[in-house]
């Protein structure tokens, strides 16, 4: 195979696992491109919010958050009442385990806000509910995980260049 | 990161070729969150949907719960029925250290389970096929405000 069989990738919208780990076996970096490369990342159809890696995305209509841990035999209006304190609820999925017709313990709560579902997530990610602790958090968030922790990678041979990060 | 974010991936898929053209349905669930949908179907000229979104650390953390839950990486397909002309369903999960890739025809009802020959697993397989699809049907329905059906 020719060197470019292997080592050339242009990205021009998804990034895939191969092409990031392409990236980063590349030992030169040069561009300013590179220090923003987060640009790229992501689905185009986003033209606001954080496109930092692990931020909540933006649905199509609203915004969607993830509760899980809920008593199997709470009901519907229990779990509305419960989450419309924080603003007009859009949608509300709270599916069954089809083997025995509870609650499969999970729920999709959509809230046309930004600010309505991140006041649900905050006041009701770990609070009490029929005696079990809920757990709220975002359904879809960027790619990539937040707080990545920076390791320096060991570089053989010559020092690094400028350019790189 | 958790070992869900590394360590779980699952592809589940149905079909069938019929009247309509080759239906089918697969969806995908990579450890980074990716989560990927097909649905194709030739019933009154369709075409093919194909969305892709990122689910969070918890929604991978709740699929590998109904995974365990449903204890489907102790069965085997050795002695299900295998996919025919009428259709397949296929479904492989990486959990954990283990990998299962499991294909058999398509279950009309639980009268299929409890007549085949491992009705045990069949039936673990049956119920995950359908919460699993649930599951995703709701996340990628809101998120793109499509009917998957």
């Amino acid at each position: 195979k020719q060197w470019y069989q292997r080592r050339v990738a242009i990205t021009a919208g998804e990034e895939d696992d191969d092409i990031d780990r392409l990236k980063k076996s590349a030992h030169k970096k040069k561009g300013r491109g590179l220090a923003r490369s987060d640009v790229l990342k992501g689905d185009f159809e986003e033209l606001d919010g954080d496109t930092r890696p692990g931020a909540p995305q933006k649905s199509i209509e609203g915004w969607i958050i993830f509760v899980t841990n809920v008593h199997i035999e709470a009901t519907e209006n229990d779990i509305f009442d419960k989450f419309s304190e924080y603003g007009d609820i859009k949608n509300l999925h709270a599916n069954l385990d089809r083997r025995t017709g509870y609650l499969k313990g999970y729920v999709c709560i959509e809230y046309e806000q930004h600010t309505e579902a991140r006041a649900a997530v905050e006041a009701l990610n770990g609070a009490d509910f029929l005696g079990q602790e809920l757990k709220v958090d975002w359904a879809f968030t960027r790619p990539g995980t937040k707080n990545k922790v920076k390791r320096k990678e060991r570089r053989r041979g010559r020092s690094p260049s400028p350019d790189s990060d | 990161k958790q070992w869900y974010q590394r360590r779980v991936a699952i592809t589940a898929g149905v079909g069938h070729k019929g009247k309509f053209g080759h239906e089918f349905l697969e969806f995908e669930f990579r450890p980074d969150g990716k989560l990927r949908y097909a649905n194709n179907s030739n019933y009154k000229n369709d075409t093919m949907i194909r969305k892709e979104c990122n689910v969070s650390a918890p929604v991978l953390k709740e699929l590998a719960r109904v995974i365990e839950e449903a204890e489907i990486m102790y069965e085997d397909d050795k002695m299900w029925p295998a996919p025919d002309r009428i259709g397949r369903q296929e479904l492989e999960i990486v959990h954990k250290n283990q990998h299962i890739c499991f294909n058999t025809s398509k279950i009309g009802s639980l009268v299929d389970v409890n007549s085949s020959k491992d009705p045990d697993g069949l039936r673990a397989f049956y119920y995950l096929v359908q919460d699993l699809k649930c599951f995703v049907f709701s996340l990628i329905g809101l998120h793109f405000k499509i009917k998957p059906i």
